[in-house]
């Protein structure tokens, strides 16, 4: 049963990310008046850019060809080892608060070191926009988690959504802190709203998008779908850890799917949130980013404060 | 005030004149150039609105080049010209919005201007053959000639010294679909430190193209000048031959151009309203901005039967009359968008998100923009009193009340308050328009008889700013030249200097402020 899981895992966060990027999109189209492509669309978007040639630079090394993969690898990687619907993996080795961050820095490594490898003003732009603000991002990031595991006692992600969920009434200061200070981290590290548009097209603006302008056809599919994966796996861990309710506990097939279910809904709940930020809000200018990082930071510093 | 009024108060005495068409022409010598325009520009403050030149060499003459000052409220021109063979006394140094006239010329003619500081070339680039000049009259519309590799590359200017200093070059090709343009960035970190766009990638030889096709399609070229600007382009063009021709435009025939241009206006500012909100990624004003343009781009194809106005106007007036009922329809139409567009602009007024990022963005130094004879919605942006309608009034603005639209503070903010102003504005112009639609004929058709060797101005007020439209003929009484400057070619240096000092995402949200013509600036 165990293993259905961890396949289950590994594959639950590919085949579904393509959907919420789609519905958050479409959930934004119906706040500009707008209909907006079909929820299915990034899918049909993957089966095209699959199906297309690529055209690399004469100037890329390995580094730029490997990126892709090893980006989308560590996404895959990240959701075996997360609770996703059940707390049932809490044995595993891998589910280490510190290693699920690190993970994704190390995806967040390439993709930059992707940008600079053709040389092109651009990819230079975004990688080293992305470098800054993932230094800030990190801080609030670590903290925000690092309340949730002082409170449950361990590191390991899937027992602290177990425990979590037992929690006395006092700790809901301290956590709704943390939160707060995740969200800001979730939206950096998302390359959503207001620090980066995922929507733009101009690239002087970009900042994920910068880094990637260089890659087409699969590789650029690649990209694409670990954006999603990452996206996904992001509201993921905020919908499991923050709103732990309805995650299975036990093996059973009626648990998981229940669990999945939920935490669909959840998930969706928290995309119809994100929408609605952006739809709300302008970006920000990006010097003024970083204040927005920090206040993420001294939440988290704030939240465990609280607690200790 | 009467053309010998017009004399005797900005022309030194006993200066030799000549009257043709709305422009008083003093011949003037190359010795008495430059103290003459000054004099002209500086102490009479008479507006410079073009220098052009023309290749008279087919009929015996030399080039000569026309320096065209507006008199505003008095629809007349003063027009020096200056006639010469290779070179000409450059006005750069004392009066620094000639430079990019004067590099056009030298580009195009092959004239030089002397004493220029800086006469690189525009519009034509590096692998255009040297010595060939397009617009002299021995080259061929349908010449081509081939191109030649070069080693000189064009010479952007060059921040030295300082370590972590770097360019960045942005374009021809960008990663959205607009029109190509090249900028040369120097940077430090995120922070412009130069700005300096190179343009010309969109030439294609239209100035050329108006001097070999028969008159009817003259009116249609100027109407693919530049797209967005299709009626207000051919009005110019239309207003100018019929100032050669001595045609009076019926009164209906001006008031429709009057409710055709505003529509035109309205389009554009709806579409630009809502591009700087996208571009600060506040979507909602984004599609909202979309949204409203198609509303009045489907009124313009019911009324006209083209989403751009094309095929309205004519020589003598317009093409396209409306019926009661569809001057009804429309002033209903217009009060219920006006609504609608406040109601948008409500909910971004009460965004500070918003304001936030349009605040003292792109700032454009009002001596700056004087020098560079910025004009039309930038230039009002920065409190410099130029609207065509108010100073030149063409069409039946004259008879219809209105305010020119201005602020102060010359950033982004600045920019986008002027366009929404003039939404109102264009709105009640129709209205008023409308109200008093007389009841004469819609256009004056007449043989297309032209005077010999005269050359007419008309300015009209688009969108973006004025357009200056010059239209000269030959000694066989056909057109031979015909000049439009786009409010592009002025205001595109601006650009480069309110760039300066802002943070490199932020010049999407500063050019899209702007919205200028790469099409209309290439020709």
């Amino acid at each position: 049963m165990t293993i259905t899981l961890w396949i289950l895992q590994l594959l639950f966060i590919p085949v579904l990310s393509p959907v919420f990027i789609g519905l958050t999109r479409k959930i934004k189209a119906e706040f500009q008046n707008r209909k907006g492509a079909s929820i299915f669309q990034p899918y049909r978007d993957l089966y095209k850019l699959f199906h297309k040639d690529e055209v690399i630079s004469e100037d890329a090394s390995w580094i730029f060809r490997m990126a892709p993969f090893v980006t989308f690898g560590v996404t895959l990687a990240i959701g075996a080892c997360i609770p996703i619907v059940s707390s049932a993996l809490s044995a595993s080795p891998v589910g280490d608060f510190l290693v699920v961050i690190y993970l994704f820095a190390l995806g967040t490594f390439w993709l930059a070191l992707a940008g600079l490898d053709t040389g092109s003003a651009f990819g230079g732009f975004g990688s080293s926009r992305e470098m800054m603000l993932a230094a800030f991002t990190e801080g609030g990031l670590i903290l925000s988690l690092l309340t949730l595991v002082l409170l449950s006692g361990t590191t390991d992600l899937s027992s602290v959504a177990t425990t979590m969920r037992s929690l006395p009434f006092s700790s809901i200061a301290p956590v709704a802190i943390a939160l707060l200070a995740f969200a800001i981290a979730l939206l950096s590290e998302t390359a959503r709203y207001p620090f980066d548009n995922p929507a733009t097209h101009l690239e002087l603006t970009m900042v994920h998008e910068a880094m990637i302008l260089e890659y087409s056809g699969k590789r650029l599919a690649l990209m694409e779908w670990s954006a999603a994966n990452k996206y996904l796996l992001f509201l993921t861990l905020g919908a499991t850890l923050f709103f732990p309710w309805g995650l299975a506990h036990t093996l059973s097939l009626g648990a998981i799917v229940v669990g999945l279910i939920i935490l669909v809904a959840k998930v969706s709940l928290l995309c119809l949130c994100i929408a609605t930020l952006e739809s709300s809000i302008s970006k920000l200018r990006i010097f003024r980013l970083p204040d927005l990082l920090f206040t993420s930071c001294l939440l988290g510093i704030i939240a465990i404060g609280l607690i200790i | 005030m009467d053309t010998k009024h017009l004399i005797q108060k900005y022309l030194p005495e006993h200066t030799e004149v000549s009257i043709s068409g709305n422009c008083i022409i003093v011949p003037v010598k190359a010795a008495d150039l430059v103290a003459l325009a000054n004099g002209l520009y500086r102490a009479h403050r008479l507006p410079l609105k073009m220098i052009t030149a023309l290749d008279e060499t087919r009929d015996g003459g030399l080039y000569r080049i026309l320096y065209v000052f507006g008199i505003p409220q008095a629809h007349k021109f003063i027009t020096l010209s200056l006639q010469t063979v290779s070179e000409f006394p450059s006005l750069t140094p004392s009066i620094h919005e000639a430079s990019l006239y004067e590099r056009k010329i030298n580009s195009l003619f092959g004239l030089s201007p002397t004493g220029h500081p800086h006469p690189r070339s525009i519009i034509l680039h590096d692998n255009w053959p040297k010595g060939t000049y397009p617009l002299r009259k021995k080259f061929l519309w349908n010449e081509r000639p081939p191109m030649t590799d070069t080693d000189t590359p064009f010479s952007f200017a060059h921040i030295g010294g300082e370590e972590g200093i770097y360019e960045l070059p942005v374009g021809p090709v960008h990663a959205g679909i607009i029109e190509p343009g090249h900028f040369r960035f120097h940077l430090a970190g995120e922070e412009i430190l130069n700005l300096e766009p190179r343009l010309g990638y969109s030439h294609k030889g239209t100035e050329k193209l108006f001097e070999t096709l028969p008159l009817e399609k003259k009116v249609q070229l100027s109407e693919r000048i530049a797209g967005d600007s299709s009626f207000t382009y051919s009005l110019a063009f239309c207003q100018a031959v019929e100032t050669l021709m001595n045609i009076v435009v019926p009164a209906r025939a001006k008031h429709l151009r009057v409710v055709y241009s505003e529509l035109e206006r309205l389009a554009n500012h709806f579409s630009d309203i809502g591009a700087i909100m996208t571009d600060t990624g506040f979507n909602f004003g984004g599609a909202q901005g979309a949204r409203l343009r198609e509303r009045v781009m489907r009124i313009c194809d019911r009324l006209t039967g083209s989403r751009f106005l094309r095929g309205v106007n004519t020589i003598g007036g317009v093409t396209k009359d409306l019926s009661k009922e569809a001057a009804h329809t429309l002033s209903e139409e217009l009060v219920e968008l006006r609504t609608d567009f406040a109601e948008v602009m409500a909910i971004a007024a009460d965004s500070s998100s918003l304001i936030n990022r349009l605040k003292d963005t792109g700032i454009l130094d009002p001596k700056i923009a004087r020098d560079h004879g910025c004009t039309g919605v930038a230039g009002r942006a920065v409190g410099i009193q130029n609207d065509a309608r108010a100073q030149y009034p063409y069409a039946a603005y004259e008879s219809l009340r209105f305010t020119m639209a201005g602020a102060q503070e010359g950033d982004v903010e600045a920019r986008f308050t002027v366009r929404i102003e003039e939404v109102y504005t264009s709105i009640d112009l129709i209205l008023q328009a409308l109200e008093a639609l007389p009841s004469d004929s819609i256009a004056k058709l007449q043989p297309p008889v032209l005077p010999k060797n005269a050359f007419a101005v008309s300015i009209t007020e688009g969108w973006r700013g004025d357009m200056v439209c010059l239209v000269a003929t030959d000694s066989t009484g056909s057109i031979s030249r015909v000049d439009m400057r786009d409010p592009s070619l002025l205001n595109w240096p601006c650009v480069g200097y309110a760039g300066k000092g802002n943070v490199v995402p932020d010049f999407p949200l500063i050019n899209k402020s702007f919205s200028l013509s790469y099409t209309g600036g290439d020709m």
